[in-house]
This record gives structure tokens, sequence and C-alpha cells, in this order.
């Protein structure tokens, strides 16, 4: 079992993935799921907020980080958290997320970098339907941030000839008949 | 002229109470602080039924377990409200297992009485492979659909390794991922791309949000977790990685 974080730190100081943070213009500021940071450290006597917030800077300069919370392990739930974001209980969802949607203007930040689908959900559709959160434009998982982050050098043509062959072979055991294509 | 008030008499019944059936003792240890509740965010949301002006918290709820109105606290929408942040557990100088005490109500809650989709959606999960009920066919025409975008897009020699025997890693997924917001699988593949990692998704039982965990379902809970193993040692695949 690997975390996100574990693999994303070892691609990176492995060199296996290269970053270009000069693409990446706004400030940035990192929220700090419950089941990564204050549960993990509960359970596990880990957390994971040290290694999102290093994984952010190698993606961004570092003038352009906000700090949220100083101390990871008591930053506030999203307001989703626990289910909350499916279940029918929409107008307590808001209100609790005030907080956060507070926290997040306090910080001055543009981006917000969660790295759970559920805290994002709620950081980007649902607190800025009802909150004023300052200069906030957007939200990001961690790895749509490394995603856009990553400098990406084609395969071979050896490399990608043997994932063509891989592939077919793939589809034809699973009956998927792509439309004809022509290379 | 009103009725002079008679103080109400409590009958607590230790040795039989559900909730604290996790640790027995441990709520009676409340000092009533208020560390919990002054820093919870979901502190007020929540009206308490039959007493007007009076709003559920995380010490009023352990109070109440405390004083055997378990039930009280398991029919009200304090548990569900409560987003199981364990900020409270975290800071309560007694120690009080309080975010596990509020999953025990949801537990103790009828099924068919949970509110909103995730009941429903984890017995989707146990009969379907996944919450929201995608056909494996389905799910796999859209793997290879996207798949064959992101190589045009970026990424010559990309497809999705799907049942890949021996991989170096297995990937669950978001259900609604596939279901609503398909291009932000994107972007795991793109780094997968990038780092050339030998990597694979199960065909079935791909799904990687469990809502068992959070309906207090523990039976189910635990029956999705023991699938993504299974698809591990199925695939021979030494390495889960679940990103949740």
């Amino acid at each position: 079992m690997v975390s996100v974080q574990e693999l994303l730190k070892e691609y990176i100081d492995e060199g296996r993935i290269k970053l270009d943070p000069s693409v990446n213009h706004h400030t940035i500021t990192v929220h700090d799921p419950c089941n990564y940071v204050r549960k993990s450290q509960m359970a596990f006597g880990d957390h994971m907020g040290d290694l999102n917030r290093w994984i952010t800077m190698q993606c961004v300069d570092p003038s352009l980080y906000r700090e949220m919370c100083d101390d990871p392990m008591n930053n506030f739930c999203c307001g989703a958290g626990g289910g909350a974001w499916a279940m029918p209980y929409d107008e307590e969802r808001l209100a609790y997320g005030k907080i956060k949607a507070d926290q997040i203007k306090a910080t001055g930040a543009e981006i917000v970098m969660a790295p759970c689908h559920n805290c994002r959900d709620q950081i980007m559709k649902g607190l800025p339907k009802v909150h004023d959160m300052g200069n906030y434009k957007e939200t990001l998982y961690l790895w749509e941030l490394v995603a856009n982050t990553l400098v990406i050098e084609p395969w071979s043509e050896e490399e990608i000839e043997k994932a063509h062959a891989a592939r077919d072979a793939q589809f034809e055991r699973d009956g998927i008949e792509m439309e004809e294509e022509e290379e | 002229m009103a009725e002079e008030a008679k103080p109400m008499e409590i009958h607590i019944d230790r040795k039989n109470r559900k909730i604290g059936g996790i640790a027995p003792e441990l709520a009676d240890r409340c000092f009533t602080c208020g560390t919990c509740s002054g820093g919870c965010p979901a502190t007020g949301l929540v009206p308490m039924e039959g007493a007007e002006g009076v709003t559920w918290d995380a010490r009023k709820a352990i109070r109440a377990i405390v004083f055997g109105m378990e039930q009280e606290v398991v029919d009200s929408k304090w548990p569900w409200v409560c987003t199981l942040c364990g900020r409270c557990e975290y800071a309560c100088p007694m120690g009080i297992k309080l975010m596990r005490s509020f999953r025990a109500a949801r537990t103790l809650r009828e099924r068919d009485k949970v509110p909103g989709p995730i009941h429903k959606g984890t017995m989707m999960n146990l009969e379907r492979g996944n919450n929201l009920g995608i056909p494996k066919e389905d799910f796999l025409y859209l793997l290879a659909d996207l798949g064959k975008e992101l190589e045009e897009e970026c990424c010559p020699g990309f497809y999705v390794p799907v049942d890949k025997e021996g991989a170096n890693l297995i990937v669950t997924i978001n259900s609604k991922e596939p279901f609503g917001e398909p291009d932000d699988m994107k972007f795991w593949w793109k780094i997968f791309y990038a780092a050339k990692e030998d990597w694979t998704v199960s065909s079935v039982n791909w799904e990687g949000v469990n809502w068992g965990l959070f309906s207090g379902d523990d039976p189910a809970w635990k029956e999705q977790v023991r699938r993504i193993i299974e698809n591990a040692r199925r695939l021979k695949v030494k390495t889960i990685l679940y990103p949740e």
C-alpha cells in the first residue's frame, strides 16, 4: 500500500518525472484533508501534511505559496467529509464550510490544492456558491497540479511499439473493438 | 402560574450501552470542558428536537451518551452533519473517542434511514463492484477511448493497462470520475506515462470510494477493502495505490 504523496515524492526524488514550476503563476495554498492528516496520524502515527506542502512547492515558485494553517493536525475539515458531500444536508454542509472559506480568504491565495476528491468538490463546487473566498479562483487535486506541471517526454519508437502490441493483445482478450484507426 | 419543574429521572445502564461499547467507560470521563465543541465547525448547526433554541454539539452528544440517551443521538442528525473529521477526538484532554462514538451512532441507525445515497451506493457496490453500478463493458470501453484520446493529446504509446498480471502498481478508481468527470482520470495517467510506471487497474471491483466507512456499515467496509486486496493478489501486484 502506498499513498499518493509517497508515490509522487518517489517519482520526484528519483527523477522519474520532471516538473517545470515556471508554468504556474498563481498564488497557492494547501488544504489538509482529515483522512490524510489528522486521522492518518491518529490511526497510523504518520501524516501527509508536510508531504502535501513539499510536493506543492516542487510545482510552484516558493514565493507563491501561502500557508493556511500552522498546524496541519488542527486544520479544519472542508465540511463535506464523512460522506457529507453525498448527504442531503446541503445547508449544514455549506454552513460548516464557512470556516474553510474564511481560512482560504485569509491566505489571499488564488489556488487551493486539495489532495482528496471530497474536499476538492466541496471547495470547488460548494463553498464558492455561498461564501466570499477573496482571491480564490480554482481548486486542484495534488495529482492535477503535478500533471499540469509535468514535462512530458514522448516515449521512444521501440517503447511505443511495445505498448501498442500489449494494448492490442489486451483489447483482443477483453473483446474491445475500437473504431478503425489510421496509423 | 407555571408548574414547578421537576427534575427528570435518568436511568443510566452503562453495561448495555451500545455506543459506549467501543470504550464503555470513556464517555464518563468527560470533564464537560467544551474543547471538542468549541473547536468544531458543526457546533450549533443541528437543532435538538423538542428543545427550542438548543442545538447539538460534540460535548452535548457525549453527555447524552453518558446519561443513557444514546437513542436520541442515534435518531438525531448530529452524527451525520458531524463530518467525522476527528478534531474533537484529537484535542480531547481526556482521550474520549468522540469520532468513533459518532460513527458508532451511524452504525446504529436503521439502514433504510441512512441519509442520502451512501447506503444504497454501498449495496450497489457489493452487488456490482462500484457505487454507481457502472457496467464492466462500459467501463472498459471508456478506458480504451480516453486512453486513445490521451495518446493523441500528448502521450504516444499510452493506453490503460487493465488486469495486467505482475504490474508494479494497481490503482483504484473513484466512480464519480468514469461516471461524470472522466477527463480527470488523465491527471494520473499523464504522471504514470511520464514516470514510465508499470501499472494496472482491475476490470472488476475497482471502486476506491468506501461508503461503508461513512454509513457505519462495518461488514461492507471490510468487504470492499478485501476486494481491493483480492484484486492485487489475483494480478500478483505488490503495491496498491489508493488515490482517495
